[in-house]
């Protein structure tokens, strides 16, 4: 009885709102967004409006204004496409070996419980060192293994070998830069893989185990098809911090090495060649649009993987 | 604290299924600790063959640790597992042969809900064909059918649930391992697992241990239940034993609802009687408690008698020994609050047509039929 | 009967219930390896570098004449760009929660957009387009610094939000006959001043380490002035890199240990360390309010 009242007067209580206080609420539905206009107004003129207005610039000619395609033309010919070549094929190195590193060392702690010193102790020098990129990196390795560095040295009086004699050099994409780029990635990767990892129930591993599943088993038919996504979209991330790299490689070769970050500041910094900004601009466009591309992959695995993830 | 055995229990169980195969579970006197926390004190149980006994207790009790020693995820401290009278403790859990189901979300998100079910058989090795043929018969035993290729996101709590217990069952364990299944679900699916997971195991007469907190769902569900507190087995019986006929006080208090009146106790009399509500009622047999921090109730003196709301007889009378506070309406039985003098406040259950004329403010009587009752030591009054 | 056999039962079984394969998994020696290895590769360096620079070199640092216009220089920009990214974020993510809920998603992903836009190609564009007045001044710096510290500042204070129920800490309070300030200042604040002091030192560390716009902008900076200093005296600048670390290190110890009192629940100071984009967070699974 008291069920049948409450319905019969719920419809009218519904629609009784219309009407005149339709326009006040979209008003004040509009002055809502208020709040989030410094913020936006700031995103605009730091973010967007830079953006822009290299993008635009990449299509003009440098010495004339006129709108023209050649400084894309020669950003993807000769010496920039080397440049772009090369910072690739390092971008994707540094992620992937960096990454099955970051993945082993992130498992060896993540069975310790929460309080463990180890556990602490890694996962804070990975928050450091992944933050250590840039320039006191390159001093580090360059006091490591130069010509006439530490651990050159240890190699030369343990093998009698010169690694620089034999086409080691820190100056150049590799192997030099690569080994020095492990040292942030690896962290990096702890990092985030460390979400991804302890995001597996416990109750799937002692699901399987119950079923009659091994370690091995386990991993195979559950933990790394549930983790392969996550994993995969910290490779990405990997894969745009390593290309997005300029500092340790400025610092540590001086310009002189083709990667196109390094590239892009010799344009604009006319120490190269004068007069040649939108080039540098129609390259910085062209990083973009990869790294674009790699984010909107890394959103649609990350989306996949928080659906099983749930 | 048995007031019931093993055995006869085991029988009428095995009575009650027609199965006469079956495995028995034995718990030796399992203690376990975490630190300085004493998480299971000599726990002793026997389960018999095609049983279904249910673990009850408050949260920290120590059910769940040991369901987790049967399961092999834990290990006891000292104490033994014998399964058909073989001692298991050194049997890794991937090989116990026990189907155990989770708490909640322990469905591999990465597989549908075939392949999960499929996936214990598959660790035995068996043809895929076949075991999609059996998977796919559980799931329609758990009336998951047509649910079949769907994910574990895809499905509600409820039907999580089947597919995991569809998973435990597919491999034909020896023992059903429950940790709390339902307590992650709404109140009316949990009501129809209940029933669900009851049925199938009678059916298929498979041993089963069943750990909850929610008191209603064990006495509901279980041939016996045993209710455990910190540690130890408080008592262990048939859910009417149990709360007819509560072994300690925290037991009467548990299960069920009871209310507290304080009394006097006469000691010396023999039966021992108390002084309660205006009239002298006998004090029921009970083996005092061995290890209760509480001191024992031993000569003359203050004591609390605990009775059931349905174990009051009340009557409207004018100038009666109490007020009615409130009424809580229950269904069929209405709840009444009354509070006597001395600030004492009991319930009592009545039919709900008797309780429509006890308005807040009837001045009642309310009485001990001349049973035999429950005492415990005087509680101090909450402020 | 059966009391009697369970008790003779368990005085003959032995204790050692605990067989190998029924014990929780315990620390194989591979991972041992692997974490030695590990160190190994990343302490490694740091020593050489100490090598290199000799003690000497660390007083030297304090004698060179470049040396503390730069430092003075990323300390002022990193006091400035800390309040500025304070003053945008704290109202705007506070509001967000508040009124507009639905745009936390978009918020995220604007928040990643300095991470996937190049530092490098970022200068370049802020260079092209900022007025004469701007550019002039190495303040502009701290300004391009708040856009680039954005995405650490974004997701430690909304961590930080996400601990509490923030709306209804702030009806309450709106109940009880605070304003609005005070409500702020009083019940909000409050509660995310871990948030808000890891936001502070990730963007301390940040703008202490940034070299790539100092450069290209032609400012000296702590990071430029080391860079250029190696003509000088290889030792002095690795000595000062090293210097650097060790701030950074201090800096980013500073966050674990406050924040893991604060948050010792679900070490939250981990959450503030993790770099911007950490891969889908979890559910509130093992009692985390993430």
């Amino acid at each position: 009885m008291a069920e049948s009242t409450a319905q019969a007067v719920a419809p009218e209580v519904l629609t009784s709102g219309a009407g005149p206080r339709r326009v006040s609420t979209s008003l004040r539905r509009g002055l809502k967004w208020l709040g989030v206009v410094p913020f936006g107004v700031y995103v605009a003129l730091g973010l967007l409006a830079p953006f822009v207005a290299i993008a635009i610039a990449a299509f003009k000619n440098s010495s004339t204004g006129a709108l023209t395609l050649s400084n894309f033309n020669t950003a993807l010919h000769g010496t920039y496409l080397l440049g772009l070549r090369t910072s690739l094929v390092l971008s994707i190195a540094a992620a992937i070996l960096p990454g099955i590193f970051g993945l082993l060392i992130a498992y060896a702690i993540f069975t310790a419980k929460r309080g463990n010193v180890l556990r602490q102790v890694v996962i804070t020098a990975s928050g450091v060192f992944a933050n250590f990129g840039g320039v006191p990196l390159a001093f580090l390795f360059i006091a490591t293994l130069s010509t006439t560095g530490i651990v050159t040295g240890w190699i030369k009086d343990l093998s009698g070998v010169d690694i620089w004699n034999h086409g080691f050099t820190l100056y150049s994409a590799y192997p030099g830069l690569f080994v020095v780029y492990m040292y942030f990635q690896i962290p990096l990767m702890v990092l985030v893989i460390l979400p991804a990892l302890e995001g597996l129930r416990p109750a799937w591993r002692e699901a399987a185990e119950n079923m009659g599943a091994g370690t091995w088993q386990y991993w195979r038919y559950v933990g790394g098809p549930v983790l392969l996504p996550s994993f995969l979209g910290c490779l990405l991330l990997l894969f745009g911090s390593a290309f997005a790299a300029y500092a340790t490689a400025e610092a540590l070769t001086g310009g002189t090495v083709a990667l196109t970050p390094i590239q892009i500041g010799a344009l604009l910094n006319g120490n190269v060649v004068a007069g040649q900004e939108n080039l540098g601009y129609a390259l910085g466009v062209i990083m973009v649009v990869i790294i674009a591309i790699v984010m909107i992959i890394y959103t649609i695995i990350q989306r996949r993987a928080a659906k099983w993830l749930r | 604290m048995t007031t019931n055995t093993a055995r006869d229990a085991a029988a009428d169980g095995i009575r009650q299924t027609g199965r006469t195969g079956g495995t028995s579970v034995s718990l030796q006197d399992l203690s376990r600790s975490f630190g300085t926390t004493r998480a299971l004190d000599g726990l002793s149980l026997e389960i018999a063959p095609g049983e279904l006994v249910a673990l009850l207790g408050p949260s920290g009790c120590g059910k769940t640790t040991a369901l987790r020693i049967v399961a092999g995820f834990e290990s006891a401290d000292t104490g033994a597992v014998l399964v058909d009278g073989k001692d298991i403790s050194s049997v890794s859990a991937a090989r116990r042969d026990m189907g155990m189901v989770f708490q909640s979300y322990s469905l591999f998100p990465n597989m549908n809900a075939l392949d999960n079910v499929a996936f214990g058989l598959r660790m035995r090795k068996q043809g895929s064909a076949q075991r999609r043929r059996r998977a796919g018969e559980l799931l329609d035993t758990v009336g998951l059918g047509p649910q079949a290729q769907q994910y574990p996101h895809q499905l509600s709590g409820g039907q999580q649930q089947r597919v995991a217990l569809a998973r435990a069952l597919a491999i034909e364990p020896r023992v059903l391992l429950l940790d709390e299944p339902l307590s992650a679900l709404d109140a009316k699916v949990r009501l129809q697992l209940r029933e669900q997971i009851r049925t199938l195991q009678q059916r298929l007469g498979i041993t089963t241990l069943f750990v909850t907190h929610d008191q209603e769902e064990a006495l509901s569900m279980a041939d016996r239940v045993g209710v455990m507190r910190q540690g130890k087995l408080e008592q262990i019986a048939t859910p009417d034993v149990l709360y007819d006929d509560p072994a300690t006080v925290f037991v009467a208090e548990f299960v069920g609802a009871m209310n507290r009146i304080p009394a006097e106790l006469q000691a010396s009399a023999n039966p021992r009687t108390v002084a309660v509500l205006g009239s002298t009622v006998p004090v029921k047999d009970q083996e005092p408690p061995e290890n209760q921090s509480e001191s024992t109730v031993g000569g003359d003196g203050p004591v609390d008698v605990l009775v059931r709301p349905e174990g009051l007889t009340m009557q409207v009378v004018a100038n009666g020994n109490g007020i009615v506070t409130h009424r809580t309406f229950l269904g069929s039985v209405t709840r009444v609050r009354v509070m006597l003098s001395g600030d004492v406040a009991v319930q009592i259950d009545k039919p709900s047509s008797e309780a429509a004329a006890l308005a807040p403010g009837t001045s009642v009587s309310v009485t001990l039929p001349p049973e035999p009752v429950l005492i415990a030591p005087r509680r101090p009054a909450t402020p | 009967m059966a009391a009697v056999a369970d008790v003779e039962a368990g005085a003959q079984t032995p204790a050692s219930a605990t067989g190998p394969a029924a014990r929780r998994r315990s620390f194989p020696v591979w991972r041992w390896v692997i974490l030695l290895v590990a160190g190994a590769y990343f302490l490694i360096p740091l020593y050489a570098a100490l090598r290199f620079a000799g003690l000497k070199a660390f007083g030297d640092i304090f004698k060179q004449s470049g040396f503390y216009p730069a430092i003075g220089l990323s300390l002022r920009l990193a006091v400035i760009t800390t309040i500025l990214t304070l003053v945008l974020m704290v109202p705007t993510i506070v509001y967000v929660h508040l009124r507009l809920p639905q745009i936390r998603r978009s918020m995220e992903g604007i928040t990643i957009l300095p991470i996937v836009i190049p530092p490098i190609v970022l200068i370049i564009g802020v260079l092209k387009v900022a007025p004469g007045f701007l550019l002039s001044t190495p303040y502009l710096l701290a300004l391009v610094y708040v856009i680039l510290a954005m995405p650490f500042a974004y997701r430690s204070l909304d961590a930080g939000l996400r601990a509490f129920d923030l709306k209804t800490m702030v009806e309450a309070s709106n109940s009880l006959g605070a304003s609005w300030p005070t409500t702020l200042w009083r019940v909000v604040l409050p509660n995310i001043r871990t948030a808000m002091l890891s936001a502070t030192v990730l963007t301390v560390a940040l703008v202490l380490g940034e070299f790539t716009m100092a450069s290209l902008a032609l400012y000296v900076t702590f990071p430029v002035w080391i860079v250029q200093f190696e003509q000088n005296s290889g030792p002095v600048s690795t000595a000062a890199s090293l210097l650097a670390l060790f701030v950074t290190w201090l800096l980013l110890m500073l966050i674990v240990t406050v924040g893991g009192r604060g948050a010792r629940k679900r070490g939250g100071a981990q959450v503030a360390l993790f770099t911007v984009a950490a891969p889908a967070e979890s559910s509130q699974t093992t009692g985390e309010p993430e």
